[in-house]
């Protein structure tokens, strides 16, 4: 009984041992397995596309290649081919439905994954296509107007080499475009072509340039106004330029600026002959003149006066609006000139009982002005406001210097009618005259206020007028001690 | 005033000329006029002026040309320049051929007398 036992107990306990042996030698097999299609998987990737998602990965030769290394496996432990070969066969479906189910499942995963990749990256080229082909046809609209713009229009990299030329480029410069590109521009230009190349201020970036031109024996001047390229780190990276031909304007800057000298010229000398002739029957030393004759001539004398200082008001005017007018500037103290003014108009002021005050601030700063220039327009001042006050009325000057604004401030006051507000701004006008002529004046040639407004901004200072009806006009203008 | 000057004012502007010539006249002065450069350094040579008037704007042979050509044959006769208006250019081209002074057509001849007054003495002394 109890040896029965023991065998059953032996059976038993094999049958363990081989169960036991049999997983051990089947987990081996599937890790080797699994591991040797960890590879295969591995390398399929690479080469996955849509069209392989529903293909069978394992084939018939890799069944039968796992069910030969399985019987190899387990025949040495079961001692039976047969039944080896049973398992094996069983172990190798089971397993191959289920790789098979979880290759299927990592293509198809992979499989989306790269369709979604593709079409993004067919969405992107489209894209990219169409900003191309905007790229290019805005390129073109750009170089057509390039092409039609009048003016000429010179592009350089930081070489100074032509990149670009536009045909009224070519045209002005009369050269071509395929000689020039990648050259400098006045690379070949004859030296007697180019007559010169002027550049006039480093902050305009204008340069004229004047040139012969090869058919006949006119200069051509243009004006080239430049601007630097900068990238976006602000290098330099080139420089565009637009050319004008500016020959007429040129010509006709000429003939005005002739003309203003010609009619100085041609209105003075009459006026001169007249005025001393004139003169010269006053003094008397021509011979006797009647009372009544005198009294005509002082008239004729006293018009040639108001005419040729009109001549002058306008002449003045006019190289003042050409740009034409010369200061000579020179360390001046305006203490001077103010006394200077004074002085001479102390007789007109007599003859009205107007007093002149003067408020000078002591130890004001020499400032560097065209003292004649500065006289004018004091005198102008200073007569206006004694035209404008009445009898018994006063006129103070001031001079103070304003540190702050680094500029001397004069001013002219006076106790006489005053100016409308509607008439302020207007007042610096050429010919504006306010209605409130005193009808004795014929001295005015509305000119005056605006002679001094030009010379006064070419001294770099301002000028205007502060006033309300009835108490009186003042007029201030301030000159800058640093002026250039 | 121990001899008469002599002027010679050298100006197409008759209308010019006549009233200034007439004007110097009565104040003692003797004048000679020539319209142009030409006759003027005709009339330099024959008369021996003592002081040139000269304007600048000329036919046949303007100011400039014929204060070149004055320096040609007498380095030191005093030449003064009238003009109708103040030209700093022109008056600057004149600067090498040493000119005395300027006159404006529209001073008073009083300044033209006083001119001529201090030229010649400061020409005085510097011959001495």
């Amino acid at each position: 009984m109890l040896r029965r036992y023991t065998i059953i107990l032996i059976i038993i306990m094999s049958s363990v041992a081989f169960v036991y042996i049999v997983v051990a030698v089947v987990g081996v097999i599937i890790a080797l397995i699994l591991a040797y299609f960890a590879t295969l998987q591995s390398k399929g990737n690479a080469t996955a596309n849509t069209s392989s998602a529903k293909r069978t990965v394992t084939s018939p030769t890799i069944h039968a290649s796992i069910e030969d290394s399985l019987v190899k496996e387990i025949e040495p432990v079961l001692h039976s081919k047969k039944h080896s070969e049973i398992i094996s066969k069983k172990i190798s479906r089971i397993f191959n439905a289920e790789l098979e189910k979880r290759i299927n499942l990592t293509v198809q995963t992979i499989s989306k994954k790269y369709t979604n990749i593709i079409e993004e990256k067919t969405r992107n080229a489209e894209i990219a296509i169409k900003k191309y082909k905007k790229a290019i046809e805005e390129k073109k609209d750009t170089e057509a107007v390039i092409r039609s713009i009048a003016e000429g229009l010179v592009v350089v990299d930081s070489e100074g080499k032509v990149i670009m030329l536009n045909p009224a480029a070519e045209k002005l410069l009369g050269v071509q475009k395929e000689e020039k590109l990648g050259k400098k521009l006045t690379e070949d230009i004859k030296e007697e072509q180019l007559i010169s190349l002027v550049k006039q201020s480093p902050e305009e970036e204008k340069k004229e340039i004047e040139l012969a031109t090869s058919d006949d024996e006119t200069k051509k001047i243009l004006r080239a106004s430049s601007a630097v390229i900068e990238d976006e780190n602000g290098k330099t990276i080139g420089m565009v330029s637009v050319l004008s031909d500016i020959t007429k304007q040129k010509e006709l800057e000429r003939m005005k600026s002739n003309f203003i000298a010609s009619v100085s010229h041609e209105l003075r000398t009459p006026l001169i002959a007249i005025d001393k002739s004139v003169s010269l029957l006053l003094s008397k030393s021509t011979g006797p003149i009647s009372e009544t004759q005198e009294q005509f001539l002082k008239i004729a004398q006293r018009n040639l006066k108001r005419l040729s200082s009109l001549i002058n008001d306008l002449l003045d005017l006019s190289k003042l609006e050409a740009k034409k007018m010369q200061l000579e500037k020179q360390p001046s103290s305006i203490k001077d000139i103010v006394n200077e003014v004074a002085e001479t108009f102390d007789t007109w002021a007599n003859t009205k009982s107007i007093t002149i005050d003067k408020k000078i601030e002591a130890d004001l700063p020499m400032v560097n002005i065209d003292p004649q220039r500065i006289i004018q327009v004091l005198t102008n001042l200073v007569g206006n406001a004694i035209k404008f006050t009445p009898q018994g009325g006063a006129i103070t000057i001031e001079a103070r210097y304003k540190k702050n604004e680094s500029c001397i401030m004069v001013s002219v006051a006076d106790t006489g009618v005053g100016i409308d507000k509607k008439d302020l701004e207007r007042i610096f006008d050429k010919f504006y005259q306010t209605a409130e002529r005193p009808t004795s004046d014929i001295s005015g040639t509305g000119l005056g206020l605006a002679i001094c407004k030009e010379l006064i901004e070419l001294h770099g200072g301002k000028i205007w007028a502060e006033s309300e009806k009835g108490y009186g006009a003042k007029f201030i203008f301030t000159l800058p001690l640093t002026n250039g | 005033m121990e001899k008469t000057i002599k002027i010679l004012m050298v100006d197409d502007e008759e209308d010019f000329t006549q009233p200034m010539a007439f004007w110097f006249k009565t104040k003692g002065y003797e004048v000679s006029v020539a319209n142009n450069g030409k006759a003027a350094l005709e009339k330099i040579n024959t008369d021996k002026p003592d002081i040139v008037f000269l304007d600048l704007n000329m036919p046949v042979m303007d100011g400039f040309e014929t204060l070149k050509r004055i320096r040609k044959i007498d380095k030191t006769l005093p030449v003064i320049v009238i003009s109708a208006y103040a030209d700093p250019e022109k008056l600057k081209q004149m600067q090498p051929y040493a000119i005395s002074g300027v006159f404006y057509k529209g001073s008073d001849f009083e300044e033209g007398a006083t001119l001529i007054e201090s030229v010649l003495r400061t020409h005085k002394k510097l011959k001495k």
